[in-house]
C-alpha cells in the first residue's frame, strides 16, 4: 500500500515536470480577425475582380464564382485515378452545397505551412512569407526570405516522409500545401486529411514546361486571393523566357547534350517530351534523350555512352561533383566521353546552400528564365553577352 | 556413424559413375564460357559479332565506340559477374555445411546487413551530417564511396561474427546471433530511411538493387585477386568442410580442430560475400540456390568436387541473370536482383521439391 501511494506521488510529479517542460516554443501566429473577410454579404457581387488564367500549366484550372472559386488538379501525380477539388470560399460569405468538408477552404488565408521547398518561391514573390509557420526541413531551404525567418527561429520543422502530425495540429495552419506521389504510405495528405487539417495538393513536378512549372505560382495566390500580384509577376518571367528563347529559333547548329549520370549500372535517360528535353529545345541544343514519355527510363551505361560519346555538352551530372576529378575519380569510363576531353561538363550545383539544399530545384522552379538564360550561355554565350552563369557552373 | 557410412557410399557410387561427371563437367566449362561469350556479344547497343570477335582480337572495330563498349563495359561487367557468381556459390556452399542449413547462404551472418548499413549511412545520410561531408570533400561518395562504405560495414559485422565465433560452442547460436545482427542493422537502416529525402531513398534502393556494371578495371585491381584468394582459400578447406557434414561432436572426435576450422571457413565465406556485396550490392539467390542445384545435379556432397563445380555453376547463373537484365537491343535495363530473384524462385522450389541430398 505504501509502494502504492509512493508510485503515485513519483507519477504526479513527473506528469508535473512534463507539462511544465511543455511550453510550446512554437512560433507565434498572428490570429488578428482576417482583414478580408465580408462583412455584409451579397449573393450578387463578384467577391473576385482580379482573376487569374492559366496558359502553361496543365495540370490545374480555376472556376471563378462570385464568392467562391473551384480549383481542380486534374493530374496530382504520374498515372493519377484520381483528381481533387478545392473549393476556396471567401470568408464572411455564404459556403456552397454540394462539396465535400474537406474540400471547403475559406480564403484569403492567414498562416500556411510548405511540405516542399518549391512552394517557397511562390510565397517569396507573392512577399507572403509572413504567413509562413512551416516548412518539412529546416537545413535545406534556400529562398532568402525563409532562410532569415529561420534564422529568426520563426517557423518549424515539420518532417518529409514522416510529418509530425501533432506538431502540424498545435501550430493548426489554415492550409498544409504538399504533394503526393500515389503511394499512400509515404504521402502525407491523407493523414493530414484525417488530422482535420486543409490540405492543398501542389502537383507542378507533373508539368513539362518550364513555364509550366513556374506557373503554379498562381495555384498558391488563390489560396490568398492574391491572384493580380501573381498574373504581373509570372506575366514577368514568361515575357522574360520567352524573349531570350526567341534568340535562339533561328539558330541551325544545335550542340548535342546528354545529362544524368551512371549510378550502379543504372543511367537515366529523359523522354523526349520531358521538361528537360523542352528547356534544351528552348535554349537551341538537342538532348540525347529516349521515347515519348515526360519521365525517364532507367538505361545502361553503355547504351548511353554509344549515343553520346561525341555528344558536344554533358549537364546536369551528379550533385556531389564539382570537378571534372570528381567525376573520373568515380568512374574513369566517363573520361572516354568527347564532353569531357573538351571540359564542356556544366552542372546545375552552383547555388548549393551548407547542407546541401539545392537552389536550382527551389528557386529554379519559380525562376525558368534565369535558367534558360543559363542554358543559353552555356551554348551560344554570343546571344547573352552580359548574362553570368546563376544556378550553373561549369566543372574545371 | 550412420551418416559416415551414407558418406562413404557415396563417394564409391561417385567412382562408378566418371564418365558421367567427366561429361558433365565438359558441359559445365563450356556453359561458362557461351555465357562468358554471349555476355560480351549482347547488350543494349547491337555490335555485330564479327566486330565483338574483332575486337577481342585486338582488331580495328568500325567504330571506336565499340570498342571502348566491349573492353571498358561489357568485359569488365563479365568478368565481375563470373567472380560473383563463383564467390557467391562458393560462401553459400561453405555456410550451408557449416550450419548444416538448407536455407543458408552467403548473408546469414549479416554480412550484407552490415554493407547495406554503410552504404545507408552515406547515402541517406549525404549532406545532414559531418561524417558525410567528410566523404563530400574527400570526393569519393557515390559509386566508390559506397563500395568504401559497404566494405566498412560488412567488415564490421564480420569482426564481430569472428571475434563471437571463439566464445561460442556451437554453430547453430553463431547462426541465431548472426541473424540477430541483421535485423538491429536492419532497425538501423529504417530509422535512416525514416528521415531521408526520397532522392535519397532512391538511391539506396538502386543500391540494393545490386549491378555486376560499376566495376572498372581500376576497382578490378582489387575485386579479382580478393575474390581469388577467398576461393583458393574455400578449395583449401575443403577436406575439413567433408568432415563437418558429420556434424562437430563427430568431426571433434576425428581430431578435427572444430573452433578453429570455422574460424577459417567463416572468414573465407565472408571475404567472397563481403567483397562482392561491396561492388555489386546485395546480390540475391545466387549463394542459396547454386549449391543445392550442384548437390542434385552430381549427386554428391564431396567439397573437393562440389566447390569447383558450384564456383562454375554460380558463374553460368550470374552471366546468364545480368544478361537478362540487360534486356539486349532494348535502350532500358532491368535490376538485377529482380532477374536473380526471378531465376532462383523456381529453381529454389525445383530444389525443396526434389531434395536428394539427406545431410541436411
Amino acid at each position: 500500500m505504501k509502494f502504492l501511494s509512493f508510485f503515485f506521488q513519483v507519477a504526479c510529479i513527473g506528469l508535473l515536470i512534463i507539462a511544465c517542460n511543455n511550453t510550446p516554443n512554437s512560433p507565434t501566429i498572428s490570429s488578428t480577425p482576417n482583414q478580408e473577410c465580408v462583412n455584409n454579404y451579397n449573393p450578387n457581387q463578384d467577391y473576385f475582380p482580379e482573376k487569374a488564367t492559366i496558359n502553361y500549366a496543365n495540370g490545374f484550372t480555376i472556376e471563378y464564382k462570385n464568392n467562391y472559386k473551384i480549383v481542380t488538379v486534374k493530374n496530382p501525380w504520374k498515372d493519377a485515378k484520381t483528381s481533387f477539388k478545392y473549393v476556396l470560399v471567401n470568408c464572411g460569405t455564404r459556403t456552397p452545397k454540394g462539396f465535400k468538408e474537406t474540400e471547403i477552404i475559406t480564403v484569403p488565408i492567414n498562416t500556411v505551412a510548405s511540405l516542399s521547398t518549391t512552394h517557397l518561391p511562390h510565397l517569396a514573390k507573392l512577399e507572403l512569407v509572413d504567413k509562413l509557420v512551416g516548412v518539412s526541413n529546416l537545413k535545406i531551404v534556400n529562398t532568402p526570405e525563409v532562410v532569415e525567418k529561420i534564422k529568426a527561429d520563426k517557423i518549424a520543422e515539420l518532417g518529409n516522409n514522416n510529418v509530425k502530425v501533432e506538431r502540424l495540429l498545435e501550430l493548426n495552419p489554415d492550409l498544409v500545401t504538399t504533394y503526393g506521389t500515389g503511394n499512400p504510405q509515404t504521402d502525407s495528405y491523407p493523414k493530414l486529411l484525417e488530422a482535420g487539417l486543409k490540405v492543398a495538393i501542389n502537383a507542378e513536378y507533373m508539368e513539362n514546361t518550364p513555364l509550366g512549372r513556374s506557373e503554379w505560382l498562381k495555384f498558391t495566390a488563390l489560396f490568398f486571393n492574391q491572384e493580380d500580384i501573381a498574373e504581373k509577376v509570372f506575366s514577368k518571367i514568361s515575357k522574360n523566357y520567352q524573349e531570350i528563347a526567341a534568340k535562339t529559333k533561328a539558330i541551325k547548329k544545335r550542340p548535342k547534350v546528354f545529362t544524368g549520370f551512371n549510378f550502379k549500372g543504372t543511367w537515366y535517360v529523359p523522354g523526349c517530351q520531358s521538361y528537360p528535353a523542352k528547356y534544351l529545345a528552348d535554349a537551341g541544343a538537342e538532348l540525347l534523350c529516349v521515347g515519348n514519355s515526360s519521365g525517364s527510363i532507367p538505361s545502361s551505361f553503355e547504351y548511353v555512352f554509344e549515343r553520346a560519346a561525341t555528344a558536344d555538352y554533358w549537364l546536369n551530372v551528379s550533385q556531389s561533383w564539382q570537378s571534372l576529378k570528381d567525376l573520373i575519380r568515380e568512374d574513369s569510363r566517363y573520361s572516354d566521353f568527347q564532353a569531357v576531353k573538351k571540359g564542356n561538363v556544366y552542372n546545375n550545383n552552383a547555388r548549393l546552400n551548407e547542407n546541401g539544399g539545392n537552389d536550382y530545384w527551389e528557386g529554379g522552379i519559380s525562376n525558368p528564365d534565369v535558367i534558360l538564360a543559363d542554358l543559353i550561355k552555356i551554348f551560344h554565350p554570343e546571344l547573352l553577352p552580359n548574362h553570368q552563369l546563376f544556378f550553373y557552373q561549369k566543372l574545371e | 556413424m550412420g551418416h559416415y557410412k551414407k558418406y562413404k557410399y557415396l563417394g564409391q557410387k561417385w567412382k562408378n559413375i566418371n564418365s558421367y561427371k567427366l561429361i558433365v563437367i565438359t558441359i559445365l566449362f563450356s556453359s561458362l564460357i557461351f555465357a562468358f561469350l554471349s555476355n560480351l556479344a549482347f547488350g543494349s547497343v547491337n555490335i555485330p559479332i564479327q566486330q565483338v570477335v574483332t575486337i577481342l582480337l585486338g582488331g580495328e572495330a568500325q567504330k571506336t565506340t565499340w570498342t571502348t563498349i566491349i573492353l571498358k563495359f561489357r568485359l569488365p561487367k563479365a568478368l565481375t559477374a563470373t567472380l560473383a557468381g563463383a564467390a557467391l556459390g562458393v560462401s553459400g556452399l561453405q555456410m550451408q555445411t557449416l550450419f548444416k542449413n538448407p536455407l543458408a547462404g552467403p548473408f546469414v551472418l549479416g554480412i550484407s546487413s552490415g554493407a547495406s548499413l554503410g552504404v545507408a549511412l552515406v547515402v541517406l545520410t549525404a549532406n545532414t551530417t559531418g561524417m558525410s561531408t567528410l566523404f563530400i570533400n574527400l570526393g569519393i561518395i557515390g559509386d566508390l564511396g559506397l563500395v568504401i562504405a559497404a566494405c566498412l560495414g560488412a567488415a564490421l559485422v564480420l569482426g564481430m561474427v569472428l571475434l563471437i565465433s571463439h566464445h561460442v560452442p556451437d554453430s547453430m547460436t553463431l547462426l541465431i546471433l548472426g541473424l540477430l545482427f541483421g535485423y538491429a542493422t536492419n532497425a538501423i537502416v529504417s530509422i535512416l530511411l525514416h528521415f531521408s529525402e526520397n532522392n535519397q531513398i532512391k538511391s539506396y534502393l538502386q543500391w540494393t538493387f545490386g549491378s555486376f556494371g560499376g566495376v572498372t578495371w581500376q576497382q578490378m585491381v582489387i575485386l579479382a585477386p580478393v575474390i581469388l584468394l577467398g576461393l583458393i582459400m574455400a578449395l583449401l578447406l575443403s577436406k575439413p568442410l567433408n568432415v563437418m557434414l558429420l556434424g562437430e561432436s563427430q568431426a571433434q572426435t576425428l581430431g578435427l580442430a572444430v573452433q578453429q576450422t570455422r574460424f577459417w571457413i567463416i572468414t573465407s565465406a565472408s571475404i567472397l560475400a563481403g567483397a562482392i556485396t561491396a561492388f555489386c550490392g546485395p546480390i540475391g539467390f545466387l549463394g542459396v540456390v547454386v549449391p543445392h542445384l550442384c548437390r542434385n545435379l552430381f549427386k554428391t556432397v564431396d567439397h573437393k568436387i562440389l566447390i569447383p563445380v558450384v564456383a562454375v555453376m554460380g558463374a553460368i547463373l550470374a552471366l546468364a541473370a545480368d544478361l537478362v537484365s540487360q534486356l539486349p537491343g532494348s535502350e532500358t535495363v532491368l535490376p538485377l536482383n529482380s532477374v536473380t530473384g526471378l531465376i532462383g524462385t523456381p529453381l529454389v522450389m525445383w530444389v525443396i521439391l526434389h531434395r536428394r541430398s539427406r545431410f541436411f
